[in-house]
């Protein structure tokens, strides 16, 4: 039973949690057809959110930050994170990079089948933000 | 129900505080970062309550359960959360347990009460 684990994470587990439950379950409710919630569920949503949280900063400052510490975390990490990240699909309306998605995958695309030698055809496209 | 669209914003404070902690002592964190992450957590929550809601209609459950959370975390391609959600999951529950093991004995006492004090206690395991 008491066995060290491998622990991924720094900190140790435990069953407290920072933000509030109540919050949670609103949110929770927000989405969900059919009630029931059950406490267990909603400690374990909870802690699951505080774990992205940790998530999605601690990935956007190492991301952006890989040689010198100590800089100050802005939403263009943010966004450039959510761009190329799988997993993070779900946000890229949530967190939109600065310029449009479908002018950034645009761009993508003429940059790998063309080499970047003639973009300008594109330029008509641009002019939203 | 929600009733304003702020009732789905997670507290400020907390948020600032768990980024904080997730980075280097000399880090900040622009106001507009921090508001993203604050509003990429709340549709985050969304997100994964509906899809674990989704995989229990799929098996014919109504409500999800916290296997359905871990089982969906894993398919949306963060298995990483699972391990430690689960350890914090045992000693959650295990802290339940010894909660109701104490309200338990001191209820003991009142027989009459005891039937009732035992389906209390299971009605508490799932407020709506």
């Amino acid at each position: 039973m008491v066995e060290p684990k491998i622990q991924p994470v720094e900190r140790p587990p435990n069953a407290d949690t920072v933000l509030p439950l109540s919050r949670v379950r609103t949110i929770m409710k927000s989405s969900m057809d059919t009630g029931l919630i059950t406490n267990e569920v909603l400690f374990l949503m909870t802690k699951c959110t505080e774990m992205f949280v940790r998530h999605l900063a601690g990935e956007a400052y190492a991301d952006a930050f890989r040689q010198q510490p100590g800089e100050s975390l802005k939403y263009e990490h943010l966004s450039q994170l959510v761009n190329k990240s799988k997993n993070l699909e779900f946000l890229l309306q949530i967190v939109p990079e600065k310029i449009r998605v479908h002018e950034f995958q645009e761009m993508l695309r003429l940059n790998r089948s063309a080499g970047s030698d003639d973009d300008d055809s594109e330029s008509g496209s641009e002019s939203d933000e | 129900m929600v009733e304003r669209i702020e009732d789905l914003n997670l507290p400020n404070s907390v948020i600032a505080r768990i980024i904080k902690e997730s980075l280097p002592e000399s880090a900040s964190v622009s106001k507009e970062a921090r508001a993203a992450i604050a509003r990429a957590a709340s549709v985050f929550a969304i997100f994964v309550t509906s899809s674990s809601t989704a995989l229990a209609h799929k098996q014919n459950h109504k409500t999800i359960t916290a296997k359905d959370i871990l089982q969906t975390l894993a398919e949306l391609d963060f298995e990483s959360f699972v391990p430690s959600l689960t350890q914090d999951l045992e000693i959650y529950r295990k802290m339940v347990k010894e909660k109701k093991e104490i309200k338990a004995s001191k209820k003991d006492t009142s027989t009459a009460e005891n039937a009732n004090a035992s389906t209390a206690a299971a009605a508490e395991d799932a407020t709506e």
